[in-house]
């Protein structure tokens, strides 16, 4: 599955956000989105994701796979986010916030095998019944991870998800999003102030709209 | 949404307005025309202005309207300065957090409960005068005084000031919760200010119009509540509110035309009030524009933090001791007039009160399950349907709609509900669940919208984004994710609802016809002439049913995520 950007732009009060973005990204590779803040990085992944804001115009072409995404409501475009904000449902634990991202009809058991297999890879294992309001920072990226990505999306968002992490923590969890969407072998765009944060793999720099 | 799109969304809107502020506006053209002297039903066809100039010829009529006036005006006074001085005083120290944290159960005593226990503590045979009787004052026989519905609106006064503060104060924590008070403070303080000038100077000319509409409602309600004035409210003349009352039920069909004119009278008079009020901020904004800045830094008043502390210590302990009393006389067999105590206590009141109570109490709790259930309903509808809107920039509401919502709780009850009544005839739903439900709906309604506002604007909208992509499905998102988030402020937005509903007095008897007695009207009614022992059991039970309901707004969230800690604040 492939990402596919075509013609976009964005435009606030007819003037534009950024220059024409025309980018495609391969599955397993993640392309890091940068520029100076304000320029609307964020505002193109909430127009790839499906809720953007109806104050902002977009005229282009999102293509994933073979499906056009323009048309699509959110909730049928099989695309993840990650913010930098865990955003973990308070009221469920680990299993019960990972368990919300499977499919409706899948077996009890079935979905315990997948919850518990899912956290040996992140390390986590026992942590099923853990409350994720007392997860470490690391431990709630992770699993924040995990659960994007049991929801089988065709393509993942990442809105500057290590930002608020520690430099010592920002370091594992990183390569272990990477070498997550690797495995599944998924586009990913990344938004990022940092160019730590970057992959080896391409850097888009979004112009401003106005230059 | 596939099965709540944004189309039916968009219904809920304009549901919400014709369930609240339709019979609003109804009523009151329903009550100016019969003002008029229009009223087909009673054979009355002239349009004329009559009526109105013959209200001032009535005896009572012209001291009704100072007694309402100058007691709703010295109440609102009252609590609006008793419950700033209380926070200037307090903000900050742990007598406040503790304030904080116990107000809203305060707020739960129904009003007639409370009044009832008030005069149980001050009449001329209460409890205040028993426990000094006859050691310090001699007296074998309550004295000849006049403590409760006095002629001059006295203890109509002061229980609506005692009533109103606590409202007002947690109107004013909600406030400076928005505004940065901490912040403020200390910037003050840098600046060598004392409390008294940063409050003055910085924080409540900020915190004014958030509590505006809030302080106006409470001045509405003084100026014309009915069942309080009927408990502790002079009798002969009684308040106009009162007055009406007594003219829209009495045995002369014609006086339903004075009944009218009354109710367009006390309208204008809150209308007037209202306006007044809102010239007085702009003439104190204009006048105090060089105390803000003239630099004066220290005030005598810093040193009077004891007496708020012990102001608000007052306010707590007159509530408790009215439910106390309660208490004591429902269990009461014997108590004699100077003894300090019961001399004989028995269970004989409860047994022989509850088998008339379990009716009214069943008719309370239906009713206020049912306005309050539909009332969170369309609430929601309208929260979820402004997040479409896209309006969830900012949480503050827009002026007019904050205005629109507030329209129930401005206009005076009394002042509308003839004209309710009277289209509800029309409509064929007097006397039936759904007028019942409706009008109790009114009231219901805008609590539950302005506890609700703040909480639903303020959810992070990011959740149910990522749980929409994570479950594909916006309802099981909504309903398993944001919903359950929120239950918290939605259960006790519910409570609140609920007790507006069990405290109903007026809409009840107007719209009920006799059919429906509630635990409040029934209460109203016993209170005057009735065995203090029944009326202490009535009163208790009409704290009863918000009090549970309230208990379970805090317990059932409690129980629910007692190992989720972030959902705990």
């Amino acid at each position: 599955m492939t990402l596919v950007l075509e013609h976009i732009t964005i435009t606030l009060n007819n003037q534009p956000l950024f220059t024409e973005v025309n980018l495609r990204v391969e599955p397993g590779r993640i392309v890091t989105l940068m520029g100076p803040s304000g320029c609307g990085k964020s505002t193109l992944l909430s127009a790839i994701f499906g809720n953007l804001a109806p104050c902002f115009r977009l005229s282009g072409e999102i293509v994933l796979g073979d499906r056009l995404l323009n048309p699509l409501p959110m909730e049928q475009r099989r695309v993840g986010i990650l913010f930098q904000d865990d955003l973990l449902f308070p009221h469920l634990d680990v299993a019960g916030n990972m368990s919300f991202a499977l499919p409706a009809g899948t077996h009890r058991h079935d979905k315990k095998q997948i919850i518990s297999e899912s956290l040996d890879r992140a390390g986590l294992s026992g942590f099923e019944h853990r409350d994720v309001a007392t997860l470490s920072g690391g431990q709630k990226a992770r699993v924040s991870l995990l659960r994007t990505l049991l929801a089988k999306p065709q393509a993942i968002l990442l809105d500057e998800p290590f930002s608020k992490l520690d430099q010592e923590l920002k370091q594992s969890v990183r390569s272990f999003v990477f070498a997550q969407i690797r495995t599944l072998n998924i586009p990913a765009l990344l938004v990022t102030h940092d160019p730590e944060d970057a992959p080896d793999e391409p850097i888009f720099n979004l112009g401003a709209g106005n230059a | 949404m596939q099965v709540l799109g944004h189309n039916a969304l968009r219904f809920f809107p304009y549901l919400t307005l014709l369930a609240f502020f339709a019979p609003v506006v109804v009523g009151l053209f329903g009550t100016w025309i019969p003002a008029l002297g229009y009223l087909p039903a009673i054979g009355s066809k002239e349009f004329s202005g009559r009526i109105f100039s013959g209200l001032w010829l009535h005896p009572s009529f012209p001291k009704a309207v100072w007694v309402s006036l100058i007691s709703g005006v010295a109440a609102t006074c009252l609590s609006f300065g008793l419950s700033l001085f209380i926070t200037i005083q307090l903000y900050g120290s742990r007598f406040w957090n503790g304030l904080e944290r116990t107000i809203s159960p305060l707020l739960a005593i129904p009003h007639a409960a409370f009044t009832i226990g008030f005069i149980f503590l001050i009449s001329p045979s209460g409890w205040l005068i028993r426990l000094v009787s006859p050691g310090l004052t001699g007296f074998t026989f309550p004295p000849d005084l006049i403590t409760n519905g006095d002629p001059y609106g006295i203890s109509l006064t002061i229980t609506m000031a005692i009533k109103e503060t606590p409202f007002l104060l947690l109107m004013i924590m909600g406030g400076l919760n928005q505004l940065q008070t901490k912040n403020i403070i200390w910037v003050g303080r840098s600046f060598g200010y004392g409390t008294f000038g940063i409050w003055t100077k910085l924080i409540v000319p900020q915190l004014y119009p958030l509590i505006r509409l809030p302080l106006l409602t409470v001045l509405a309600y003084s100026l014309s509540v009915v069942d309080l004035a009927i408990l502790v409210g002079p009798s002969a003349p009684p308040t106009l509110g009162v007055l009406i009352d007594q003219w829209f039920n009495d045995p002369d069909l014609n006086m339903r035309l004075s009944g009218a004119a009354g109710a367009s009278v006390l309208f204008t008079i809150t209308l007037l009030a209202i306006f007044v009020v809102l010239l007085l901020e702009l003439f104190v904004r204009k006048t105090t524009t060089g105390f803000l800045i003239n630099g004066k830094r220290n005030y005598l008043v810093d040193r009077m933090q004891w007496s708020a502390r012990m102001l608000s210590g007052l306010l707590w302990l007159t509530t408790l001791l009215s439910l106390l009393i309660l208490v004591i006389w429902s269990f009461t067999h014997v108590w004699r007039f100077p003894s300090a105590w019961p001399t004989d206590f028995s269970e004989r009141f409860w047994q022989k009160t509850i088998p008339l109570l379990s009716e009214p109490m069943l008719v309370s709790l239906s009713g206020g399950c049912l306005s309050t259930l539909i009332a969170v309903i369309l609430v929601l509808g309208c929260f979820e349907y402004e997040v479409y809107r896209g309006r969830t920039s900012s949480y503050s509401v827009g002026r007019t709609s904050r205005w629109l919502i507030y329209t129930p709780l401005l206009v005076p009850q009394i002042g509308f509900m003839f004209g309710v009544q009277i289209v509800f005839t029309l409509m064929d739903i007097q006397g039936s669940w759904l007028g019942l439900i409706w009008v109790h709906l009114i009231f219901v309604l805008p609590y539950v919208f302005l506890t609700l506002a703040q909480p639903y604007r303020n959810y992070d909208q990011r959740y149910m984004d990522v749980a929409i992509s994570l479950s594909q499905s916006r309802l099981i998102s909504y309903f398993r994710i944001k919903l359950i988030m929120l239950s918290k402020p939605i259960l006790f937005s519910m409570a609140i609802g609920f007790s507006v509903s069990i405290a109903q007095y007026v809409s009840t008897l107007y719209i009920g016809a006799g059919r429906f007695a509630t635990i409040t009207t029934e209460t109203v009614s016993l209170a005057s002439g009735s065995d203090r022992r029944i009326i202490a059991v009535y009163g208790l039970c009409q704290f009863l049913l918000p009090f549970m309901i309230y208990s379970l707004a805090i317990v059932i969230p409690a129980l629910l995520f007692r190992n989720r800690r972030g959902m705990q604040n």
